[in-house]
């Protein structure tokens, strides 16, 4: 046992000593991400250039790594991880309240210019725990060709979602290729009013006739055969579908914009606003902030909060802005820059950025999507009835909720 | 003690000459399909990496690559070439597009540690091992059984779970992001004692027992005499450690997860499919899958009779 | 020479001693051999285990820092909760209850379907490679056994890539049959039990309302599901890397059966049909053992190709135990429960593995 403590004490000491040795002049921090296309990751070392210059004493050291959260986890628990990090929304609430961020949301140079939307989404515990560093909406993306072709006009409400996709169904086109999961049926459930929780998050309100009737409709479109999904198209993802001509209408985000243009140029197609329900318009923001570790677990904290707030400050979201490949920045300020770069004609990504609804849940949420993600499916496949479906999501949801309790 | 030798006996009935006559053609009708099966995947997979994304998608089964070779699978205007252009039914233009994505990236340095990993544990293993595997089958000491099913028990956990407490070990130690930290914890492991194991308690017992009548001790016993005849079972742990790490992905991720210098292929082709979302890039995972494979492949057909034998010495376990 | 000597003049108390120093000299020898095994085993193995079963009676996230930067123990990261974990799988009516033996339920699908096959396929393919009369011995063992050095990342990549919707296997089988609708492969929940007896015109609503009542938090109706579609391509694939070692197994023992054991047989008159029942297939028993103990040991933990191909789905039917307890463990955060299903799924894997050792009798007493 001595000679164990001993070994760590020596490991420790050398490993001050190298720290303190560096330290010296600069300091140095992780900065970790997951590996997104080339372009993405060229962006990012930019901006990690561009702040190594403004800061000379800090030193930045990128890492992106395969299979992110699992590596993040063994980090977290072990107290040994990246400075900064990205916490995508979905995560935000699970990784806030097992401790491994640092709220640094009072240092966030001027907080007002980020969407309340996104502020939202990363305020846990009424605390603003880390600033965004960009964010994607749904929307509709549909095939002009196809679209001329049937003579469809652009769908504006369900109603003529659902012609619009009867008439571009074809023996070899779907009208409509959605993943069949829960971020792509939300819009839907908050266009017709529903909920998952209540507004203070405190009670389940799933088990609704709002969402039967979302569910509904959804389903109805795949049960009628004018929708597909991209699995029975043959693809990895919707995108891949639409772009292959194989559907005539698909509701993704912006992500999907340089991808169809570096693999389908000659696939001609468009943006709109998604169709609007009864309820008014929704559409879901997927966002992803820059975490600081825990005060306990990080020597830096001051350096990363620098970082942090740099990269997502005025310059960073226009650096963002600029390079405009598929995420928006998370400030309204460099809104313009982005579409002028990125093109004019996608306003409706942007536009969603003011009625978006956060895909974030509390944690334990994940038994409650498989429950409703696995319902969805074998709904749209007829074997499962639309009461039942909600009723099992609802109770999921609730025993998930009883368990934070 | 039997004399009769087994053509003598062989001097049936009709029925079953015609019957000798017909299971050979059951039987090789039997492997051949089964051989197929077993074959024509990775003959797909070789030619499907070589096409341009729609010839993948359209003509998965073109087998016969037909010049223009290394067509380009854009137009000098940057559109897709579709599938008729470059592939027919059966035959297709042989393309580096998958290829391309995978060798812009660090290839060369992932390569390298992949082999450094491999050949570190791959000899480590075969000295622990086999002094671990010697001792089980023929040294009598308290808790020797003990400790051989207990090592049994190790390999009924899922690893997975074993994840983060290792993790948390390996960081105490100083030995994230470092090749040690995948080195040590990986150069003895229990299956490789197993067969070490098995493979000793074929050796009769009279060559130790002449040996300790020279007066060696078990130490030089075990240097001198066991190991240089243990050369076929070493081999084939070898190649089993060596294909192992090769191929490890989880040990990998979470001690060199956060430095990319120190990545193996499996790490780095997983980076890479993470950059392509959910897309399905074929050309590019199959080609990806042909890099990953290739290196064990060779050394595969190189030293096809150990592998072989290699199962076989597991295959005396039990017995 | 002169040491034999030396050894015929000891006295009885004086042999007694040396033959207790020999003694105590192999025992030195043994722990000395067994050092570096035992203390890498021991560090990196079953102090995880013994972590993981720590765990397992704990509320842990799985997130939570178990240290801070200076390696001081965070005692805040969780708190003991004793065998509530256990109770939640096996014993309290709930989504957790029903997720364990959704997984249960899979894998014994898997390993009832994998394991005799797999057995019995090597066996049979084993038994042809050792004919006498058989040509080019070495390429078929090299052909079977080489989907065996491949990754199963690569194989389950190459699997997709055969059986996806519009792919090769779905292409082939539309040419020969024109009218034939795309089968969604990999993405296809229906049970094949439930398939069949839905040809018979037996379905859910038809056979009683015995079917909807739940045990253990599956409709009994579900019990009798079957592998799913999706399951049944992933078992084929496990099937397929595996064959080619196991069948190398049994070619090994095969050749070790002296060919005298036969002539006597073939003397008495014994046919083909009964040499292999009564002598192959006894003679093989520890073989046998071997390659089940191999294969459950497989089958029960297998992970990696569910990971890559189908991440549990459609409708978890593909959900694993070893999957649940990744997707415990890593996607939902509870550390606690994850450790506890791995010692359930350890327990059970130990168990079959003792009722398999029984029925094969495989191990002689040594």
């Amino acid at each position: 046992m001595r000679n164990v403590r001993l070994i760590v004490l020596m490991v420790g000491l050398f490993a001050l000593l190298g720290a303190g040795l560096a330290s010296a002049q600069t300091t140095t921090i992780q900065l970790a991400g997951w590996s997104s296309s080339d372009a993405e990751n060229a962006a990012l070392e930019a901006m990690v250039a561009a702040f190594e210059e403004a800061n000379p004493d800090i030193d930045v050291e990128l890492i992106f790594a395969p299979e992110y959260e699992t590596f993040m986890q063994t980090g977290f628990a072990s107290g040994d991880y990246p400075n900064v990090f990205y916490v995508d929304s979905f995560r935000l609430q699970d990784w806030a309240s097992a401790g491994v961020l640092e709220p640094y949301g009072d240092q966030i140079t001027n907080p007002d210019d980020l969407y309340a939307s996104l502020r939202d989404i990363f305020t846990y515990d009424g605390q603003l725990y880390c600033a965004p560093k960009d964010f994607s909406t749904l929307a509709l993306v549909y095939n002009t060709d196809l679209f001329e072709a049937a003579g469809v006009a652009v769908p504006t409400n369900w109603e003529e979602l659902r012609a619009a996709a009867e008439a571009l169904t074809t023996e070899d086109v779907a009208g409509l290729t959605t993943g069949i999961e829960l971020p792509r049926f939300l819009p839907f459930l908050y266009e017709a009013g529903g909920s998952i929780l209540s507004e203070d998050g405190t009670e389940v309100v799933l088990d609704s006739d709002a969402t039967i009737t979302a569910v509904d409709y959804f389903v109805s479109l795949y049960t009628d055969g004018v929708a597909k999904s991209p699995a029975d198209l043959g693809a990895g993802w919707a995108g891949e579908a639409f772009g292959q001509g194989k559907a005539a209408m698909t509701i993704e985000g912006n992500w999907i914009i340089q991808y169809l243009i570096d693999q389908f140029p000659d696939t001609n197609w468009a943006v709109s606003e998604l169709p609007v329900g009864s309820e008014g318009p929704a559409t879901m923001a997927f966002t992803v902030c820059y975490g600081v570790a825990a005060a306990a677990n990080n020597d830096n904290l001051e350096a990363s909060v620098r970082l942090a707030d740099f990269l997502t400050g005025p310059e960073g979201a226009m650096m963002v802005g600029e390079s405009g490949f598929g995420p928006m920045p998370a400030r309204a300020s460099a809104a313009e820059t982005w579409l002028s770069s990125r093109g004019e004609e996608f306003a409706p990504f942007v536009a969603g950025g003011d009625y978006s609804y956060a895909w974030s849940f509390p944690p334990g949420f994940g038994t409650f999507i498989d429950t409703f993600n696995n319902g969805l499916n074998e709904a749209v496949k007829g074997n499962v009835d639309v009461q039942e479906l909600v009723q099992d999501s609802a109770e999921a949801a609730q025993e998930a909720l009883d368990e934070l309790m | 003690m039997a004399t009769a030798t087994y053509d003598t006996i062989q001097e049936s009935t009709p029925l079953s000459r015609a019957l000798r006559r017909i299971v050979p053609i059951v039987g090789y009708t039997i492997l051949i399909i089964a051989a197929l099966t077993q074959i024509v995947p990775f003959v797909l997979t070789v030619a499907n990496s070589f096409k341009c994304l729609p010839a993948v998608n359209e003509a998965p089964a073109a087998l016969i690559p037909v010049a223009p070779f290394g067509v380009d699978c854009r137009t000098p205007e940057g559109s897709v070439r579709s599938a008729s252009e470059t592939s027919t039914a059966v035959t297709f233009n042989p393309a580096l597009e998958g290829y391309e994505q995978v060798f812009e990236q660090n290839l060369g340095r992932w390569l390298l540690n992949s082999a450094i990993y491999s050949v570190a544990i791959m000899l480590l293993r075969i000295i622990f091992d086999a002094l671990a595997g010697y001792a089980l089958a023929r040294i009598k000491f308290p808790g020797n059984r003990l400790i051989f099913t207990a090592m049994l028990g190790t390999m009924m956990i899922p690893a997975i779970v074993l994840l983060i407490p290792r993790f948390i070990i390996l960081r105490q130690l100083g030995m994230i992001n470092n090749y040690s930290g995948i080195i040590v914890p990986l150069m003895v492991d229990a299956f490789g004692i197993f067969l070490m194991k098995q493979f000793f308690e074929t050796i009769p017992n009279d060559i130790e027992e002449a040996a300790q009548v020279d007066g060696a001790n078990r130490f030089v016993m075990f240097f001198r005499v066991i190991l240089p005849m243990a050369t076929p079972a070493l081999t084939a742990l070898a190649i089993f450690s060596f294909q192992g790490m090769w191929n490890n992905f989880l040990d990998t991720l979470i001690v060199v997860g956060g430095n990319q210098e120190l990545w193996n292929l499996p790490l780095g082709l997983s980076f890479l499919r993470g950059q392509s979302g959910e897309a399905l890039i074929w050309n590019e995972f199959l080609a990806g899958s042909v890099i990953t494979t290739l290196p064990m492949a060779i050394l595969f057909f190189a030293f096809q009779r150990y592998f072989v034998e290699g199962t076989t010495y597991s295959g005396l376990a039990g017995q | 020479m002169a040491e034999a000597v030396s050894h015929t003049v000891e006295t009885a108390p004086e042999k007694l001693m040396t033959q207790r120093s020999q003694r105590i000299q192999e025992i030195i020898a043994g722990y000395a051999f067994m050092a570096p095994a035992i203390i890498i085993l021991t560090v990196f193995l079953v102090l995880p285990m013994v972590a993981a079963l720590f765990f397992s009676l704990t509320d842990w996230n799985g997130i939570t820092p178990l240290f801070d930067r200076q390696g001081t123990v965070n005692t805040q990261a969780f708190e003991m909760v004793g065998l509530e974990n256990y109770e939640r799988l096996l014993l309290r009516e709930g989504s957790r209850q029903e997720a364990f033996f959704t997984s249960l339920k899979n894998t014994v699908y898997f390993v009832l379907g994998v394991v005799p096959v797999q057995t019995i396929l090597a066996l049979v393919l084993a038994v042809i490679v050792n004919q006498r009369w058989l040509k080019g011995k070495g390429f078929f063992r090299t052909a079977f056994y080489f989907p065996s050095i491949s990754s199963s990342v690569v194989i389950s990549l190459i699997f997709m890539f055969l059986f996806a919707s519009n792919g090769i296997i779905n292409q082939g089988i539309k040419a020969l049959f024109p009218g034939y609708q795309n089968v969604t492969w990999l993405n296809d929940a229906t049970g094949v039990i439930h398939a069949l007896l839905g040809g018979l015109g037996i379905t859910r609503d038809t056979v009683g309302e015995w079917a909807r009542t739940e045990v253990l938090s599956i409709r009994l109706w579900d019990w009798i599901s079957g592998p799913s579609v999706t399951m049944l391509m992933i078992m084929i694939l496990n099937t397929w890397t595996t064959i080619g070692t196991m069948m190398v197994i049994y070619l090994a023992a095969l050749q070790n059966i002296p060919g005298q054991v036969y002539e006597a047989a073939y003397v008495d008159g014994a046919t083909t049909g009964q040499i292999f029942r009564k002598i192959t297939v006894p003679l093989l028993r520890p073989t046998t053992f071997f390659v089940i103990t191999l294969g459950l040991i497989g089958t029960f933990q297998v992970f990696d190709q569910i990971y890559v191909i189908s991440s549990g789905g459609p409708a978890d039917t593909t959900l694993t135990i070893a999957y649940l307890v990744y997707r415990s463990g890593f996607d939902d955060s509870r550390m606690g429960l994850a450790t506890a299903t791995a010692m359930v799924l350890f327990v059970i894997i130990f168990v079959f593995t003792m009722i398999q050792r029984r029925i094969v009798g495989g191990e002689k007493a040594d």
